[in-house]
C-alpha cells in the first residue's frame, strides 16, 4: 500500500469512527447502528495482502474496543479471526464482486458476534450482555448488508464483470 | 331690440347661471336618485367604460408586476436570506433557552451536592449496541479519575472508566456490567441495581420479604463509596415475586433519559488511579 492509500484508509477509519461515536447516534437507534469499520476490514480482507491486512484487522478491533464496552482487546481478537477466516478462502474467490462482498460481511457479522459471545462467555463475568446481544443480532446483520451494499455501489464493484 | 342686443351677453350669462343654479337646486332634495340626463349618459357610457376599465387593469397589472416589480425578484431573496438569518436566531434563542434550563437543573443539583464536582458534554456514544457507555469531554486533565460518580440534573448516570486527559468514557448504568447499590425510598429496601437494555435496569437480590411496590423511587444506598447517598437512580416499573426462590425480580425504569443525555456532573470522589 502506497502513501497516499495509507491515508486514505487513515481518513476512512477515522472518519467511520467519527460518524459511529457521534452522528449516528444522535438519529438512529443503537440496534441499528452498522458496524462501519467491520465493513472496511472484510474490504481489506478480500483486497489487501495478509502481510499488511492481518495487523490492520487487528488493529481495526482494537479501535472498536477503544470507543465500546469494557473490554479492549476483544474485537480486535475477533477481527482478526475473521480476517484470517476470509484470507484463507479470499484467494478463491473472485473478490470484485458486490453480491460475495455483501455477502462475506454478513458471515462476518455472523462470525464476529460468535466469537464475542464466546470469548465472553469464557473470559468475563457479564453474562447479561449476551442478552443484548442477542437480541440486537438481527438488525445489526441488516445494518451492516445494507451499508456492504451502498460500499459496493460508491467503490465500483462489478465493474470488470464481462456484459452477456 | 337694441337693448337685447346691448345686453345680450350679461343676460344671457345670468340665464345660464340661473339655469344651473335652478337644476342644482331641484336636484337637492333627490340628490340619491339618477336623473334621466345621469341615466342617458350613464348609459351611453357604459359601453365604453367597462373594455376602457379591463384596459386600464390590464395597464395597471402589467405596471405592477412588471415595472414596479423590476426589483422584487432581488428584494424577494433578500427577505428570504433575512427570514433565513431570523429562524436561525429563533432556533439558536430556544437551543439556548433550553440549554439554559438544562444549565440551571444540573447547577441545583451541584449546589445539593456537597463533593465537589465538574460539568462535562456529551461527545459520543459507545460503538457497538451492545455495550453502553458514552464518552464526555474531560478526562484525567480536569481531575477524572476512573471510578468516578457520573450524575446528572434527574439522578445517577453510571461512572467513569477507561479516563484519557482529555476524553473519559462513562459506564451507563444500563449497561450489563454496571452495578450500583441501591435503595427503596420509602421501604429502605436494598439491593443492586444492575443494567439491563437500552432503557431498563434491574434490582437485584432484594429478598422476596422486602415491600417494593411499582412507582417506588429508587436512590442510591451510598454502600461502595462511589455514589453519595440518596441520588435518584430511578421508578420500580414492575414486580415480580415467584412461587420459590429467593430474591424477587424488581425492573427499573432510570430517571434519567440516557439516549437525550447531553450534559452531566462528574463527583471528585473516590475513583481509583
Amino acid at each position: 500500500m502506497n502513501r497516499r492509500g495509507v491515508l486514505l484508509l487513515l481518513c476512512i477509519v477515522v472518519a467511520s469512527i467519527v460518524i459511529q461515536v457521534s452522528l449516528l447516534p444522535v438519529f438512529i437507534r443503537p440496534s441499528f447502528k452498522p458496524d462501519l469499520l467491520l465493513v472496511i476490514m472484510v474490504f481489506i480482507a478480500l483486497r489487501g495482502s495478509v502481510e499488511s491486512g492481518a495487523p490492520l484487522a487487528w488493529i481495526l478491533g482494537l479501535l472498536n474496543d477503544v470507543c465500546s464496552g469494557l473490554f479492549l482487546g476483544l474485537n480486535a481478537a475477533t477481527y482478526l479471526i475473521s480476517f484470517l477466516i476470509i484470507k484463507s478462502i479470499s484467494d478463491r474467490l473472485y473478490a470484485e464482486s458486490a453480491f460475495l462482498f455483501v455477502l462475506t460481511v454478513v458471515g462476518v457479522t455472523f462470525v464476529n458476534f460468535t466469537l464475542n459471545l464466546l470469548l465472553i462467555a469464557l473470559f468475563t463475568t457479564s453474562p447479561g450482555v449476551v442478552y443484548s446481544m442477542f437480541s440486537e443480532f438481527f438488525p445489526r446483520l441488516l445494518v451492516n448488508a445494507f451499508v456492504a451494499s451502498l460500499v459496493t455501489a460508491c467503490l465500483g464493484f462489478d465493474e470488470n464483470v464481462p456484459s452477456t | 331690440m337694441d337693448f337685447l342686443k346691448k345686453y345680450m351677453y350679461p343676460l344671457l350669462t345670468g340665464a345660464c347661471i340661473l339655469a344651473a343654479l335652478l337644476v342644482f337646486s331641484l336636484n337637492v332634495p333627490r340628490n340619491r336618485e339618477a336623473n334621466v340626463i345621469e341615466r342617458i349618459v350613464l348609459n351611453a357610457l357604459s359601453p365604453l367604460l367597462k373594455p376602457v376599465y379591463r384596459i386600464s387593469g390590464i395597464v395597471e397589472d402589467i405596471w405592477d408586476r412588471y415595472i414596479r416589480l423590476v426589483d422584487t425578484h432581488s428584494e424577494n431573496i433578500r427577505l428570504q436570506e433575512d427570514i433565513r438569518a431570523l429562524n436561525l436566531r429563533v432556533q439558536e434563542a430556544n437551543e439556548a433557552l433550553l440549554a439554559n434550563k438544562r444549565l440551571e437543573q444540573l447547577l441545583n443539583m451541584k449546589k445539593s451536592i456537597k463533593e465537589p464536582t465538574i460539568a462535562a458534554t456529551v461527545i459520543g456514544e459507545d460503538v457497538t449496541s451492545w455495550f453502553r457507555s458514552l464518552i464526555i469531554d474531560r478526562g484525567s486533565s480536569s481531575g477524572i479519575r476512573e471510578g468516578m460518580a457520573v450524575i446528572s440534573a434527574e439522578g445517577v448516570v453510571g461512572q467513569t472508566v477507561k479516563v484519557s486527559s482529555t476524553t473519559s468514557r462513562v459506564l451507563l448504568l444500563t449497561d450489563h456490567a454496571s452495578g450500583i447499590s441501591a435503595t427503596i425510598q420509602r421501604s429502605r429496601a436494598r439491593g443492586v441495581v444492575k443494567g439491563k437494555s437500552e432503557m431498563n435496569c434491574t434490582l437485584e437480590f432484594t429478598t422476596r420479604a422486602e415491600d417494593v411496590k411499582v412507582g417506588d423511587t429508587v436512590i442510591t444506598s451510598g454502600i461502595g463509596g462511589v455514589f453519595l447517598k440518596g441520588i435518584p437512580i430511578g421508578e420500580v416499573t414492575m414486580v415480580k415475586r415467584g412461587e420459590y426462590g429467593i430474591f424477587q425480580t424488581v425492573s427499573i425504569r432510570p430517571a434519567v433519559n440516557l439516549p437525550h443525555l447531553e450534559e452531566v456532573l462528574i463527583v471528585q470522589r473516590g475513583g481509583y488511579e
